[in-house]
Order: C-alpha cells, then sequence, then structure tokens
C-alpha cells in the first residue's frame, strides 16, 4: 500500500477543498464571528463568583441582551455589567442559581418581557428549560469543556464557514443545516416555522448587538417579524401565563436576596408595532408588569414612562438597532444614576 | 476528553511528540503514556481518578497474590476480593439509583411508604469498560491462564491506555500487556494507517452519527407521541445506524490512535449488519465484550456442557446481564433478553429446520436478521416503556392514525444511508477496510480520505459524546 502518496492527496486535496470553501461563503457575504453559545454564557457566569457590591449583572431575555450596550452602559456608570441575559428565556432560573448558589449581594438588572417572565415555572417548558440547561452546564462543565471553548475562539473568530449557533439559524453553515434546508415533498401537517435568519453579532463578553442589515433592510426584518408570528401563533394555542406561581417563585428568590443587601432593577424593554399591541392585549400591565413592581417592591423601569426610553422603533418590532441600544443603554444609565439606584 | 473535539487533537499531538522525540527511553515513554492516560481521564472528571487507581491497585495486588499463593481458598478469597471491589463500583456508581428505584417501587407496593433521597450519583466514564478489563486479568490469573503483569507501570497502563480506556474495546491482558514490554514504535505505513483509522471513525461519528442520522432518532424517540408506521420504522432505523457508527466510530478511532504508537489493539466489529444470524450477529458486533461476556459468564454458567436446559438458561442469563452492563434500566434488560429468545430460537431452528446458507438465501437471511435487530433497538433507545411499546405497535400497523413528523428529505436522507449501510456490511462480510484499501489506487484512497477530511470539517460538530460512554 503507497499510504505515504494517499496521505499527501488526502492533505492536498482536504486542505483546497476547505479553502475553497471559506472563500466560496466569504464570497457569499459571511465573515467569522463569534457564536452565542453555553460557553461563552457559562464564562460570563464564573464572574458572578468574584463580582462585589457595586457590579451589575443583567439577567432575562434576548431584549435585555439586545437593547443593553455594554460599553456605553461602562461610559456611564464606570462598571462593565456581566450580561447573562439569554434569548427566550426567563429570568427565574438564573436568578435563582444566583441566589442559591452565589453570595453576590450586588445589582441585579433583571428584563419583564411578561410573554416570557410571566410564562412558567415549568422546568421542561421551552423557556425554561433553555437558560436551566446553560445553569446546568456552567456547574458541570469539565476542564475538556473550557480547554475546548479556548481553542474554538480563535477559530470562529478566522473563518466564515464556522458558524453553528445554539439558536440553529436557517443560515447557519453547519453540515446538518445545509442539509435540513433541503426541501423535498411535503409531507408534514400543521405549522411550520419560517427561516429565522441571524440578525446578531456577539462578542466575547456577550456584548451583542443588531445586524446593520436587520436595522435597514425591512424585507430581512420581515423574515424575523415572522418568525415572532409563529411564535405569537404558537403561545396563543398553548398554555396560558402562569403568573400566580411566577410571581411565588420570584418573590421568595428576590426576598433572600434583598435581605443579603442584594439590589434588583426591573427593566421593561421597548417593542414596536403589532407585536406591541398584542403584548398589550394579551398581558396587560396592569394586570402583569404593575403587579409585579408592586408586590416586588424594588425600582423598576417601564420605558413608556420615560420619554428618553419611548423614542425608538424595533427594527423587527422586538429588539433595538445596534444605534438604538446605545442611547438606550446610556438613557438607562443615566436614569438609573439620576435615582441613586446605581452609582457611578 | 472526547476524540471528536479540538482539545483531544492537542492532546494527541503533544502525546505524539513527546513519543516519537528522542528524549525519553522506552520506560519513560510508558510513564508519559500512563500520566497521559490520566490526564485523558482526569479532563473530565478529577476526582475519579481515585476509582481508576483503587481499581489498578487491587487487581495488581490480587493478581500478584495469585501468582504466589497455592491455596486454593485463599486463592479464592484474593478472587473475590477483585470481584468485590470492581463489581461493587459498578453497583454503587452506575446501578445504585436503579436499586433505589425498585427497592421504593417493591416497598411502596408492599404497602410500605418509603421516599428516601434520591442519590444522584455520577456515573464515572467508562467504568463498565476498565472494570471489566481489571476483571479479566484476575479471572485469567486465578485461572492461571496468564502470567502476572512484570511491572506496577506495565499493569497500570494496561488498566488506563487513554486510546480504549472510556469506551473499549475490551482488552485481553495477553493481548496488550505484553506489547508494553518491548519499545514500541509504528512504521511509517503503520502511523498512516493509523491517522487513517482515526479520520475514518472521525467520520463514522461526526458526520454519519451525529448529523446524518441523531436528529431523525431524537425526534422519533421523543417520548409522548404516536407516530406513522413509516416515521417509527425510519426512527427506528436512523438509531441502529446511529448506534452503530457511533460505537463502532470510537473502537475504529481507539485502533488508530493505538496503531500510531505502535500498539495493536483487535477488531470490535465486524460489518455486524450483515450477519447471518444472532450468533453470527455476537461474532460481529461489540466482539470484545461478547468474547468476555461468553468467557467469564457463559461457560462459568455451563456454557452447553451440561445439557440443553442448562445451556439455555447460561444464554438466557448471559444476556440479560449483557443487557444490563448498558444500562441501568429494565429497558436494557428487555433489550439483552429479546436478543436470548433469538439466539434460544435460532438454536432450535438449527436442531430442527436446519438449511444450507446459499448466497441466494444469504442476504434474505441478513436482512431478517436486521429487521429483528432493529425491532430491539427500540427498546435499547427509549427511555421508558410507554415509548418503546408506542414505537412498535407504530412499527407493526397498530397506530393507523399515527402522526408524521419527519420532513420527507430526512427521511430520504435516512434510508439510503442505511440501505447502503445494509448493503456496505454485506459485501464486506468476508473481507475488512484494509484489504478493501489495498486493491485500490492511492490517488482514489486518498480522494476519499479528503472528502472525509472535508465532510468533518464542515460538520461542525459540537462535540457530541459517544453514546456508549454512558454506558
Amino acid at each position: 500500500m503507497h499510504l505515504k502518496k494517499s496521505l499527501l492527496i488526502a492533505i492536498a486535496l482536504g486542505i483546497a477543498a476547505i479553502t475553497a470553501w471559506e472563500l466560496y461563503w466569504r464570497s457569499k457575504g459571511y465573515q467569522p464571528g463569534l457564536e452565542e453559545t453555553k460557553d461563552l454564557w457559562a464564562v460570563q457566569r464564573e464572574k458572578v463568583e468574584n463580582s462585589g457590591k457595586k457590579d451589575v449583572l443583567l439577567l432575562g431575555d434576548s431584549r435585555l441582551l439586545f437593547d443593553i450596550q455594554l460599553n456605553d452602559w461602562e461610559r456611564e456608570t464606570g462598571t462593565r455589567p456581566i450580561q447573562l441575559a439569554t434569548p427566550g428565556t426567563t429570568p427565574l432560573p438564573a436568578f435563582h442559581d444566583i441566589v442559591k448558589n452565589t453570595d453576590y449581594s450586588g445589582n441585579i438588572v433583571i428584563s419583564v418581557t411578561p410573554i416570557v417572565f410571566f410564562s412558567t415555572t415549568n422546568p421542561h417548558a421551552e423557556f425554561w428549560h433553555r437558560i436551566q440547561s446553560r445553569v446546568d452546564y456552567y456547574k458541570k462543565r469539565t476542564l475538556a469543556n473550557q480547554l475546548n471553548h479556548f481553542l474554538d475562539i480563535p477559530l470562529q473568530q478566522n473563518l466564515a464557514f464556522l458558524a453553528n449557533d445554539e439558536e440553529l439559524w436557517a443560515d447557519d453553515l453547519d453540515l446538518k443545516t445545509l442539509l435540513r434546508n433541503i426541501q423535498v415533498g411535503d409531507r408534514l401537517e400543521g405549522m411550520k416555522m419560517p427561516p429565522f435568519y441571524r440578525f446578531q453579532e456577539i462578542e466575547i463578553d456577550r456584548n451583542l448587538k443588531m445586524t446593520e442589515r436587520t436595522a435597514t433592510d425591512t424585507s430581512f426584518a420581515n423574515t424575523v417579524k415572522n418568525v415572532w408570528g409563529f411564535y405569537g401563533q404558537q403561545a396563543a394555542s398553548g398554555p396560558p401565563p402562569d403568573k400566580e406561581s411566577v410571581l411565588s417563585f420570584f418573590l421568595s428568590d428576590l426576598s433572600e436576596f434583598k435581605s443579603r443587601g442584594g439590589n434588583v432593577i426591573l427593566v421593561r424593554c421597548p417593542s414596536s408595532g403589532l407585536l406591541r399591541e398584542v403584548e398589550s392585549k394579551m398581558m396587560p400591565r396592569t394586570e402583569f408588569y404593575d403587579i409585579l413592581v408592586e408586590a416586588a417592591d424594588v425600582p423598576a423601569y417601564h420605558f413608556e414612562d420615560y420619554e428618553q426610553l419611548n423614542q425608538f422603533y424595533c427594527p423587527e418590532w422586538s429588539h433595538l438597532s445596534a444605534q438604538d441600544a446605545s442611547t438606550f443603554s446610556t438613557e438607562l444609565a443615566r436614569i438609573l444614576i439620576k435615582d441613586q439606584v446605581i452609582n457611578n | 476528553m472526547l476524540f471528536n473535539s479540538l482539545s483531544f487533537v492537542l492532546f494527541l499531538t503533544i502525546v505524539l511528540i513527546l513519543y516519537y522525540a528522542p528524549l525519553l527511553n522506552w520506560t519513560n515513554k510508558k510513564r508519559m503514556l500512563l500520566l497521559s492516560s490520566y490526564v485523558f481521564y482526569g479532563m473530565w472528571n478529577p476526582p475519579l481518578i481515585i476509582l481508576l487507581w483503587i481499581s489498578t491497585m487491587v487487581d495488581w495486588t490480587a493478581g500478584n497474590q495469585l501468582n504466589q499463593e497455592e491455596r486454593p481458598a485463599v486463592r479464592k478469597m484474593w478472587l473475590l476480593l477483585s470481584m468485590f471491589v470492581n463489581l461493587g463500583f459498578l453497583a454503587f456508581f452506575k446501578y445504585g439509583d436503579f436499586l433505589l428505584e425498585n427497592f421504593i417501587a417493591l416497598a411502596n407496593a408492599a404497602g410500605f411508604e418509603y421516599q428516601p433521597y434520591k442519590m444522584d450519583i455520577i456515573l464515572p466514564m467508562g467504568i463498565s469498560f476498565y472494570t471489566f478489563q481489571t476483571m479479566s486479568y484476575t479471572i485469567d490469573m486465578y485461572n492461571k491462564k496468564i502470567k502476572p503483569a512484570r511491572t506496577f507501570l506495565d499493569f497500570a497502563l494496561y488498566v488506563t491506555f487513554f486510546p480504549q480506556l472510556v469506551a473499549g474495546p475490551i482488552v485481553r491482558a495477553k493481548d496488550l500487556i505484553t506489547q508494553f514490554y518491548e519499545p514500541k514504535k509504528a512504521s511509517q505505513n503503520q502511523f498512516i494507517w493509523g491517522l487513517f483509522l482515526l479520520t475514518l471513525g472521525l467520520f463514522q461519528k461526526v458526520v454519519l452519527a451525529d448529523v446524518l442520522l441523531a436528529g431523525t432518532s431524537d425526534s422519533v424517540f421523543s417520548p409522548g407521541q404516536t407516530l406513522s408506521f413509516l416515521d417509527a420504522w425510519t426512527g427506528t432505523l436512523a438509531f441502529s445506524g446511529q448506534i452503530f457508527f457511533d460505537f463502532a466510530g470510537y473502537s475504529t478511532c481507539a485502533i488508530g490512535i493505538a496503531l500510531m504508537l505502535g500498539i495493536i489493539l483487535p477488531d470490535n466489529f465486524m460489518y455486524p449488519y450483515a450477519s447471518l444470524g444472532f450468533s453470527d450477529l455476537w461474532k460481529r458486533w461489540h466482539i470484545s465484550l461478547s468474547s468476555w461476556l461468553k468467557d467469564y459468564l457463559y461457560i462459568p454458567l455451563g456454557g452447553n456442557r451440561h445439557g440443553i436446559t442448562r445451556m439455555y438458561a447460561a444464554l438466557m442469563i448471559t444476556m440479560l446481564l449483557g443487557g444490563l452492563w448498558h444500562g441501568a434500566a429494565w429497558t436494557f434488560i428487555v433489550w439483552g433478553g429479546l436478543h436470548g429468545i433469538y439466539l434460544i430460537l435460532e438454536r432450535l431452528q438449527k436442531q430442527y429446520l436446519p438449511f444450507k446458507i446459499t448466497k441466494w438465501n444469504g442476504i434474505f437471511l441478513a436482512f431478517t436478521t436486521f429487521t429483528c435487530v432493529n425491532i430491539t433497538w427500540v427498546f435499547f433507545r427509549a427511555r421508558e416503556f410507554e415509548t418503546a411499546w408506542s414505537m412498535i405497535k407504530s412499527m407493526f400497523f397498530l397506530n393507523p392514525e399515527g402522526a408524521k413528523i419527519l420532513p420527507t428529505f430526512q427521511m430520504i436522507q435516512v434510508l439510503t444511508l442505511i440501505t447502503l449501510l445494509f448493503l456496505t456490511h454485506w459485501g464486506m462480510r468476508n473481507t475488512n477496510v484494509k484489504e478493501v484499501a489495498s486493491k485500490m489506487s492511492p490517488a482514489l484512497l486518498g480522494v476519499g480520505w479528503a472528502v472525509m477530511i472535508f465532510l468533518i470539517l464542515i460538520a461542525q460538530g459540537t462535540g457530541e459524546q459517544f453514546i456508549y460512554f454512558q454506558f
């Protein structure tokens, strides 16, 4: 067997093929970038262990993740927040983890997007399971997991074809997604999820921004709106909000956190268009947000109550563009400082 | 550490550099391999290395005592000590929760309200493999089939050798320890062939198992659904392919990595899905476990030396325990039981309805065997009996209103791959990869190799754990 010859051919062809693959996707507009993964989250979560009174944690769903820009917040307050908000999740499991498993007693900003916040305490529900799995991963990750992440980062930052996010975007470039996108025939019944394309860019410390394309290309933004529409239809046929259980669970942890000197700030981030109308109709402020604020007895900021926070239009109805997020973060930080909720 | 991870690429590169650099003599190379093996294991959970050390120390001591001791009662005591420690570890770490659950169920059924806290015992990776491996050493020493390892280093490396530590092949002492006695170095051809096998194993795991089959199998075996005939069969076939590619992929990687170090490990899979009956299947599927069960369980239970009834009983007990070895759940026991029944029926057929296997009926027999094996996989994969029964009913047309959940292309993907898998196994029944590769032109082999590398890279596997790590 002339294995040496075979090996040389394999190496040469392998390098040529993967180079061509990389160039092809770059020619299609893909650029190298990080993925929003459980490993990035775990690295931030680890920072909480050594955080103090003046630090700020951000917990909740994607609105807080898109809308708070860490650079702007840091510029205003002098403190760079630890970004732990995660798309499509309730803040309850992460807050519970911080309260029960750490002695952190600084500031926590919690996002209150009613449709997510009041959804459930069922551990099998997607909004809950998604963040709980990250909490569990943080506790169970191995040295090998940490080393893999460390080695993976420079590859993600330099190779465009490495696009394989945990969100399972329709425009990911891993083989499984490429095959999943092939449609032959149509044997399935019922609603089908529209394609959900990546509309974000994330940095190493989970500072996340909406892509320029989403902010400027309305037809692209419409593809994201279609996905919200699909989720809305699903939610309409799903279980109703579980307000009582959620309040009971949250207030119990909140009481414990406050008793050790911790400071919680509730924030309702902006939404727009039809989504905002649906949210207001399905979960009226007076029946959900206001009840929570009254029961929690902590500083709370609803974008509708502040002129400087109520000036934005979300391109895809749910999140702010990078530029608006920068302004929103600055204005919110200034309000918090002015109210002496946090110090600079 | 997983073979399909970046950390392993770094780890293996460092090990190979240290192994082949002219820095260390053979003894120090073995020390380096032993230390590397502990690092390999400890990167998952460092404290559990202590279990490996205990198992190593106990069987090293027992082996030496068995070598020196002539008094039968004392020899038996050393054997029992080894079995008590190794099986004790298995009983506690692997079956502790299962035993407790069943005890609670029994107590509750008898009218006693008993609800202790769940123990949530962590399952040490690969414990079933390395305990069986060390036990085989002590049992062989007891039976005076082998000589003791020359040094503690040789024995410790035998227990811990990283390529096969966590998922086999379960190697016998006579096949591995003796290889550590003399300096080993892979020839150029061995090294490149080892690299090829590593690529082939990763391709099986990352591309075929994880990308092409795992998603279908996971969707279909999710609890709480009633599926159509086609979906149930497609999902079961997907799992059938997934578990083969996952496990055979691991074994192929292990054999390849060892070969790159100049160490030869035995084959663990020989195209099992083209087996002509079930006794043939168990000579081709997870060969190192089935031969272990035969030598250390079936034969000591009497084998075929004490009449038909005893033989069937031994066969059934062996297969039931073989099922339990795979996991602490009744579904695994049923899986083992079904294989036991198949083996008994096959022996009855050979006794009362013998027929000659020709090239014409062979493929039909292989297909029938494959179909029956698929039915057993349902119990192996399902986490609960409800899911398994629902799947079985769907596969036998008993759920006419079952839901369609798999997209058309996914079904085409799975059915095409499984058809190719079956035909490949049939075509490769009497040969092996090396023989086929040696008949290929080097250029064609190189192109095939490059395609596998390319597909592994674009698969962008997220480091899915090998299924057999949990066993």
